[in-house]
C-alpha cells in the first residue's frame, strides 16, 4: 500500500468527522491510561526498557548470523524457509504456495507485515477467498477498509457502525447491538471458516533463532484456530523480528504487552516450530516461513537504523497528538502515527510521503513512551532534512526559510523585524491564539498558533538585565 | 542471484565483517544477566499463591484440591456450577484416563462447538499466571481453543517462578511443534475498547490446582 500524496486532504476530512474523533478518543484514551498503570506497577520498567533496546541493537548488529541460524533450525524442524527481497517477491511466494496447494479458502490472523506487502490484494487477484479472523480485521474486511491502527485496526469504527456492518454481513445477523452479542455473532460466523480453510496465514512477533520457532501473540485465540486446522501454515515475517532465544523473546514481550494494551501478557503466546510431527494429534502438514526484507537491510546502512528496533506496540500513536486528531487512515500508509511517519518514506519513497514527517509537532511524547527507546522525533527530523536536501520542499517554503536565514545572520536587522512583526502578528490573535495568519496559511490551516508575547524574548531579556544593574 | 544471497550480501555490506558465533552467543547471554533487575516481582512469596493471584486477576477461576483423585469431584462441581451437562471432551492423557470418573462421561473427540474440555498443563508460571501446554500425540491443540469452557489441571510441583525459568526448561529438551502459554480466557477489546470474553477461544478458563505431587 502506498501513501497517497493528498495527506492534507485526508487530514482535513478526518478533522471534520466528529464520529471519528469520538472513536479514536475512546480507544487511545483507554490505552494511554492502561499503559500508565502497567508501567507504574512495574518499577523495573526502565531497566527492562534498556535491556529491550540492547537486545534489539544486538540482533540488528548480527542480523546475518541470526538469520542463518534461524533458517538452519527452522529447516531442521521441517519448516520451509523462503526469502523475499521486496513486497512483490513476498506476494509471489505466498500466492505460489496457495496456488500449488489448490487452495480455495485461506484464513488469516492479523499481521501488519501482510498488509505491508499487500497480501490481501494479491490473494484476491489469485482468486482465493480470504477470511480475516482477528475480530478487528473481520470488521474492516466487512467494511472494505484498511487497518487504522496496528493494535486495534478497527478503532476508527464506533459500536453503532460495527452493528451496521454485522447486520449486513452476518447470516443470521446478531440479535442485539451490544459488544458481547456482536462478538458471539462473529465467533459463530468465523468458526465455520477456521475448520474449512485450506491454508492459514499468520505473521510473527518474534523469530527465535536458537529454536527455529516463530512466536505469535494474540488475545483472542484466533491465531491458533487459524494455524492449527488447515493443511498448510504460512508465516510472513520481517527480518528484524529475530531474537537470539526464547528468553530474549520474553524480555521483549514484557515491554510489548504493557506498552500495547497495558496488560502483562497476552492471553495466548504461541511458538510454532515446524509442521505436524509423527503421532501429533493435530497441526498442519506443511509450514512455510517467508522472511521479508522490503527496505530493512537498507535501513541498516542509513540514519534510520534505530527504527529496526520497533516491536510494533502502537504506544507512539496512542500518545501522539496528531494521530489522536486525524486517526490512522489519514496517514495513507500501512503504518500510521509516529512510527509510520518514519517507516512510510522507507517503504513508499520520500517524494510520496514527505508530508508525514512534516506533520509532526515534535512534542516528544512518542519517544518518551517507546519501549525500545527509538528517538522518533530525531528520525522524523532526519526525513525533513533529506526532503530539504533532495529539493522536495515547495518553493514558497524554501523562499520563506531563505529570508529568515538571511535575517538570522544579521542580528540588528532580525531584532528590527521582530519588533515590527510581533505587534502585527498580535493583531490576528484572539484569546491567546491565532487561528489564521496571512502568508502562513500552510501552518494555520490545520492548527492554531499561540499569540506571541508583546515584546520579543531578546527585548524582555535586555530590559531585565538593565533592571538588575 | 537468489533473494537470499541479495539480502545477506546487502546486510553484510552495511554491517561489515561479523564476529565469531561463540562471541555473539556470549554477548546475547550477557544481555539477560542479571535477570532480576528487569522483571517484575512475584505477586506473593509462595508460587501457588503468586500464580493464583495473577491468574484470578485475569479472569481465570481456580479450585485448589489436595490430589489428582479429587479431580473428578472438582470437575463435577465446575460443570454443575455452570449448568453444563456431565459430558465433556478430555485430553487423551493416561493420567486422566486412569481416574475414576464416577457419574461423569469424558470423551476423546472434540466437536467444533464443544461446551467444555479438560486438559493438563505442563507448567504454570507464577510471574504471569500463565499455563503452558505443548502439542503432541497426547495433546490436540484445538482442545484448548474450540470449547467455551476450558478446564486445566495444574500440579503445584510444576509451577515455575518466571518466564525465563520456562525458557531454560525449553532449551534443555526437544523443541515442541507448538508451545503455548495461556494467560486467561480468550478476550477482545476490538469494539470501542470494551472487554468481551470468548472472542474465538474459551470464554471461561478454570484451573484445578493440585497440591500433591504425582
Ligand atoms: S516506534 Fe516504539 S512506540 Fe512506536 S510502535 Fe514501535 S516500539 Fe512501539
Amino acid at each position: 500500500m502506498s501513501a497517497l500524496p493528498d495527506f492534507k486532504n485526508r487530514a482535513r476530512a478526518a478533522l471534520a468527522d466528529p464520529v471519528l474523533k469520538v472513536a479514536i478518543d475512546r480507544t487511545t484514551g483507554n490505552a494511554e491510561r492502561k499503559r500508565a498503570a502497567a508501567v507504574a506497577a512495574f518499577p523495573e520498567f526502565e531497566a527492562a526498557r534498556a535491556r529491550g533496546k540492547a537486545i534489539k541493537d544486538h540482533v540488528t548488529a548480527h542480523i546475518d548470523h541470526y538469520l542463518e541460524q534461524f533458517e538452519r533450525n527452522a529447516t531442521a524442524r521441517g519448516a520451509q524457509v523462503h526469502w523475499a527481497a521486496d513486497d512483490a517477491e513476498a506476494r509471489a511466494i505466498v500466492t505460489r504456495i496457495c496456488l500449488a496447494a489448490d487452495a480455495k479458502l485461506v484464513t488469516r490472523a492479523k499481521s501488519m507485515l501482510g498488509e505491508e506487502i499487500g497480501l490481501p490484494h494479491a490473494l484476491a487477484d489469485a482468486g482465493i477467498e480470504r477470511v480475516e479472523t482477528d475480530l478487528a480485521e473481520h470488521i474492516i474486511q466487512l467494511a472494505g477498509e484498511a487497518p487504522s491502527h496496528i493494535i486495534w485496526p478497527a478503532m476508527h469504527r464506533t459500536r453503532e457502525q460495527v452493528a451496521e456492518l454485522f447486520k449486513a454481513g452476518h447470516q443470521p445477523p446478531p440479535a442485539a447491538e451490544d459488544p458481547a452479542t456482536m462478538v458471539q455473532s462473529a465467533r459463530r460466523v468465523l468458526r465455520q471458516k477456521f475448520l474449512s480453510a485450506d491454508i492459514g496465514i499468520s505473521g510473527a512477533n518474534f523469530l527465535v533463532a536458537d529454536t527455529g520457532a516463530t512466536c505469535t501473540v494474540t488475545n483472542e485465540g484466533n491465531a491458533e484456530l487459524t494455524t492449527t486446522p488447515p493443511r498448510i501454515h504460512i508465516v510472513t515475517a520481517g527480518i528484524e523480528k529475530l531474537v537470539p532465544s526464547t528468553a530474549h523473546a520474553f524480555a521483549l514481550l514484557r515491554l510489548l504487552v504493557r506498552s500495547a494494551t497495558g496488560g502483562e501478557m497476552t492471553q495466548y503466546t504461541t511458538f510454532h516450530a515446524g509442521p505436524r510431527r509423527p503421532g501429533d494429534a493435530d497441526g498442519p502438514e506443511e509450514m512455510h516461513i517467508v522472511l521479508v526484507d522490503n527496505g530493512r537491510s537498507r535501513m541498516l546502512a542509513n540514519e534510520f537504523r534505530e527504527m529496526l528496533r520497533c516491536i510494533r506496540c502502537g504506544a507512539c500513536m496512542n500518545h501522539c497528538v496528531v494521530y489522536r486528531q486525524i486517526g490512522g487512515h489519514a496517514y495513507g500508509g500501512t503504518y500510521p502515527g509516529p512510527m509510520g511517519s518514519v517507516l512510510t518514506p522507507v517503504l513508499d519513497g520520500l517524494a510520496a510521503s514527505r508530508d508525514l514527517p512534516n506533520a509532526c509537532t515534535m512534542n516528544g511524547r512518542c519517544a518518551e513512551v517507546c519501549p525500545v527507546g527509538i528517538p522518533l522525533p530525531t528520525l522524523l527530523r532526519a526525513w525533513r532534512r533529506r526532503s530539504w536536501r533532495e529539493g522536495l520542499e515547495p518553493g514558497s517554503l524554501r523562499a520563506g526559510i531563505g529570508i529568515w536565514a538571511q535575517l538570522a545572520r544579521r542580528p540588528r536587522l532580525y531584532r528590527l523585524a521582530t519588533r515590527i512583526g510581533l505587534p502585527l502578528m498580535r493583531l490576528f490573535g484572539k484569546g491567546g491564539w491565532i487561528a489564521r495568519l496571512p502568508l502562513a496559511g500552510g501552518w494555520t490551516a490545520h492548527r492554531d498558533l499561540p499569540r506571541p508575547a508583546a515584546r520579543s524574548f531578546m527585548d524582555q531579556y535586555r530590559a531585565r538585565q538593565k533592571g538588575r544593574k | 542471484m537468489t533473494a537470499r544471497t541479495r539480502i545477506l550480501s546487502a546486510i553484510r555490506t552495511a554491517l561489515g565483517p561479523g564476529k565469531p558465533p561463540a562471541q555473539i552467543a556470549a554477548e546475547a547471554a550477557a544481555l539477560l544477566d542479571p535477570a532480576d533487575i528487569a522483571r517484575p516481582r512475584l505477586a506473593a512469596p509462595s508460587l501457588p499463591d503468586a500464580f493464583a493471584q495473577k491468574a484470578t486477576a485475569l479472569g481465570t477461576s481456580i479450585d485448589r484440591v489436595a490430589s489428582l483423585a479429587d479431580v473428578p469431584r472438582a470437575m463435577a462441581r465446575y460443570l454443575d456450577a455452570h449448568g453444563l451437562p456431565p459430558r465433556f471432551a478430555m485430553q487423551p492423557a493416561p493420567d486422566l484416563a486412569a481416574l475414576d470418573w464416577q457419574g461423569l462421561a469424558p470423551h476423546p473427540g472434540l466437536a467444533p462447538d464443544e461446551p467444555a474440555a479438560l486438559g493438563l498443563a505442563l507448567h504454570g508460571i507464577a510471574e504471569s499466571g500463565s499455563l503452558v501446554i505443548h502439542s503432541g500425540p497426547e495433546n490436540p491443540i484445538l482442545m484448548a481453543f474450540l470449547p467455551l469452557h476450558h478446564v486445566v489441571l495444574l500440579r503445584e510441583a510444576t509451577l515455575l517462578p518466571y518466564l525465563e525459568d520456562y525458557a531454560a526448561r525449553l532449551s534443555a529438551e526437544t523443541v515442541p511443534r507448538n508451545a503455548i502459554l495461556i494467560t486467561g480466557p480468550s478476550g477482545t477489546t476490538d469494539i470501542e475498547g470494551s472487554y468481551v470474553r470468548g472472542a474465538h477461544g474459551p470464554g471461561f478458563l478454570h484451573v484445578i490446582l493440585i497440591a500433591e505431587p504425582g
